[in-house]
């Protein structure tokens, strides 16, 4: 898709938001800082990945929560909405995350089968397997109190794998904490408290400051109001 | 058992140039190399492996996890592939260079290697193209290396330039006067590189106050340096500042209509540097076109700032070459009469049958045909 004709090449403002449960959340905020997507964006069944707005020179991308950062460290989106879970995962030098949302508000936690919780005791491991999304946090995590993590990398349905044998532990985002209740497991510790962050690249911050710093400012207010 | 490996693959991060890029890259670095020693810098050429404790002395520490090191069979010793010109200038300026009138200027490219290349940026072999001046704590010294990267970036044809300048020595020396060291530094450091706010403003200290104000005054530099002028700082942090505002209003003068942006907290990749330093970045271009700054030479403990520009963000940053005329010479014609005239030629090297064909085929714009250049369709 190329940009409407008034536009030069560089002057779009990109938003890169993930879908699914954050998406609800960030609605409203959106409708705040005075960005209206057109109707498909609220459509679940439309396969449309980018969505004009009622503000010709800003678009929306809606991607899987991981690739936010990644199209907006790479500047293929200036502006993005992802939680600091992504964030520490990535560890990208060119994204700042200026601005805390208050939204999307869960924790990334180790959780472990109930009956082996019963049993185990944490200062004897030396190696630990444990399935997750977050490799790079779970190592992290684990090799701070001299403990070896051998991360199973799954995309979803962490929560299967100690059932089927998998492995033992999980990390994992829990909120409700109501899907590890359903599967007998119990968090065991957290390693994180998560909310969604408004991420920006900084190339863009750097060469288009009072845009991309107005976007940042109208944010924050709208937020500090939902406070 | 690894798998074959087919014969054109290169290990990550390394690349071949072709043509037109390799000759555009060529041009490139020889104006950007023309730019600067146009205002007194000279050329000196360190070699591309040397022992790696001088690689790796003073600003070149930054270098210790990225350099490619191997032992050298007849001293035993270990030595590196450079990754960075800048800390073999140095060496020069402070050893061979000792008893060179100061300011000295030095000029310099060369082809670095680094171990890993970052995400942005994967390259491990790329060309630098810089210059050091050494022997001046002057902040008309920072101007005019600042200027000059910005005069021979846009002299290149670097459109949306921006220059962020930076004060790396800054937060150091705050948390330093408030007692801050350890894990809650190290917490800080994470929300500071983050441009997290929130965090700092959590803190609910003087520090924690002082540095979200710094993160947030980051932008243009007008609003930027007001802000940062009301500001109060400890004592050790002053001359930073003094320095900034000397440093830009001489830019002001040097290069009015570059946009400048301050951004007092940027520390990455600045961990060595003593003060002022600062970053080219162009609208719409991922990564850095080039960065510099303020460092002390490790050998003579002399006061120096110098640029470094990377070629392969350059060659992002440009629009593609234009196309470049070559006139075919068929066997009989007088191609150094051509070559006198400048053009680009390529003769045959046996008759052929259709001229115009032939010259089409081998990527010639023109052909010489009846004692004239034609252009071809």
């Amino acid at each position: 898709m190329t940009p409407p004709p008034n536009l030069a090449r560089g002057d779009l403002i990109v938003l890169a938001v993930p879908k699914g449960r954050i998406l609800d959340e960030l609605r409203p905020l959106l409708r705040a800082v005075g960005i209206e997507p057109e109707a498909a964006f609220d459509d679940d069944e439309s396969r449309q990945l980018r969505f004009k707005t009622n503000l010709p020179s800003l678009e929306i991308i809606r991607v899987r929560s991981f690739d936010v950062a990644t199209f907006v460290a790479f500047g293929a989106a200036q502006l993005g909405v992802a939680g600091n879970d992504v964030l520490m995962e990535f560890d990208y030098g060119d994204l700042y995350a200026p601005l805390d949302l208050g939204i999307g508000a869960c924790r990334l936690s180790v959780a472990e089968p109930s009956d082996l919780s019963q049993s185990d005791d944490p200062s004897r491991w030396s190696h630990v397997r444990v399935a997750t999304k977050y490799p790079n946090i779970t190592r992290k995590h684990f090799a701070a109190r001299g403990v070896t993590a051998e991360c199973v990398k799954l995309n979803g349905a962490i929560e299967l794998a100690p059932s089927l044998g998998l492995c033992q532990r999980i990390v994992d985002l829990v909120s409700s904490g109501r899907t590890l209740k359903d599967n007998n497991m119990v968090e065991v510790e957290r390693i994180a408290d998560v909310t969604s962050r408004l991420i920006v690249n900084r190339t863009a911050l750097k060469t288009r400051p009072e845009e991309i710093g107005g976007w940042v400012e109208r944010f924050r207010e709208a937020t500090a109001r939902n406070a | 058992m690894q798998d074959a490996l087919h014969a054109a693959l290169l290990p990550q991060g390394l690349h071949d140039l072709l043509p037109p890029d390799a000759g555009h890259e060529a041009v490139i670095v020889e104006r950007a190399l023309a730019s600067i020693t146009a205002h007194g810098y000279e050329r000196v050429k360190p070699p591309l492996v040397e022992y790696e404790a001088g690689l790796l002395a003073g600003v070149g520490a930054a270098d210790r996890d990225r350099i490619f090191r191997l032992l050298d069979p007849v001293t035993q010793r270990t030595m590196a592939v450079r990754a960075d010109l800048t800390p073999q200038i140095a060496r020069i300026a402070a050893v061979r260079l000792a008893h060179a009138p100061r300011p000295l200027r030095l000029a310099y490219t060369g082809e670095v290697l680094r171990v890993v290349g970052d995400q942005l940026r994967p390259e491990r072999q790329f060309r630098q193209v810089g210059c050091e001046l050494i022997g001046s704590l002057e902040p008309t010294a920072d101007a005019e290396i600042i200027a000059l990267a910005a005069e021979t970036a846009l002299g290149i044809g670097i459109t949306g330039l921006t220059v962020d300048l930076a004060l790396p020595t800054l937060v150091p020396a705050l948390l330093e006067a408030h007692g801050i060291t350890g894990a809650a530094r190290a917490e800080l450091e994470t929300a500071l590189d983050r441009r997290d706010a929130s965090v700092l403003a959590a803190r609910g200290d003087e520090v924690g106050r002082m540095l979200a104000d710094l993160v947030n005054l980051a932008g243009p530099v007008d609003s930027a340096l007001k802000q940062f002028a009301s500001l109060a700082l400890p004592a050790s942090a002053e001359p930073d500042r003094a320095r900034l505002f000397a440093v830009v209003a001489q830019l002001r003068g040097r290069v009015p209509a570059v946009p400048l942006t301050i951004d007092p907290v940027e520390r990455r990749g600045f961990e060595f540097q003593t003060g002022l330093s600062f970053t080219l970045f162009a609208r719409g271009v991922r990564g850095e076109l080039g960065r510099g700054g303020r460092y002390r030479v490790a050998a003579s403990n002399e006061p120096a700032v110098g640029v470094t520009l990377f070629s392969d963000s350059l060659l992002r940053a440009l629009p593609p070459p234009a196309r470049t005329l070559r006139v075919f010479v068929p066997v009989g014609g007088d191609a150094a009469k051509l070559r006198e005239q400048g053009w680009i030629t390529v003769a045959a090297l046996g008759p052929v049958d259709d001229a115009r064909a032939e010259a089409k085929r081998l990527g010639c714009t023109h052909v010489w045909i009846d004692a004239a250049v034609s252009e071809i369709a």
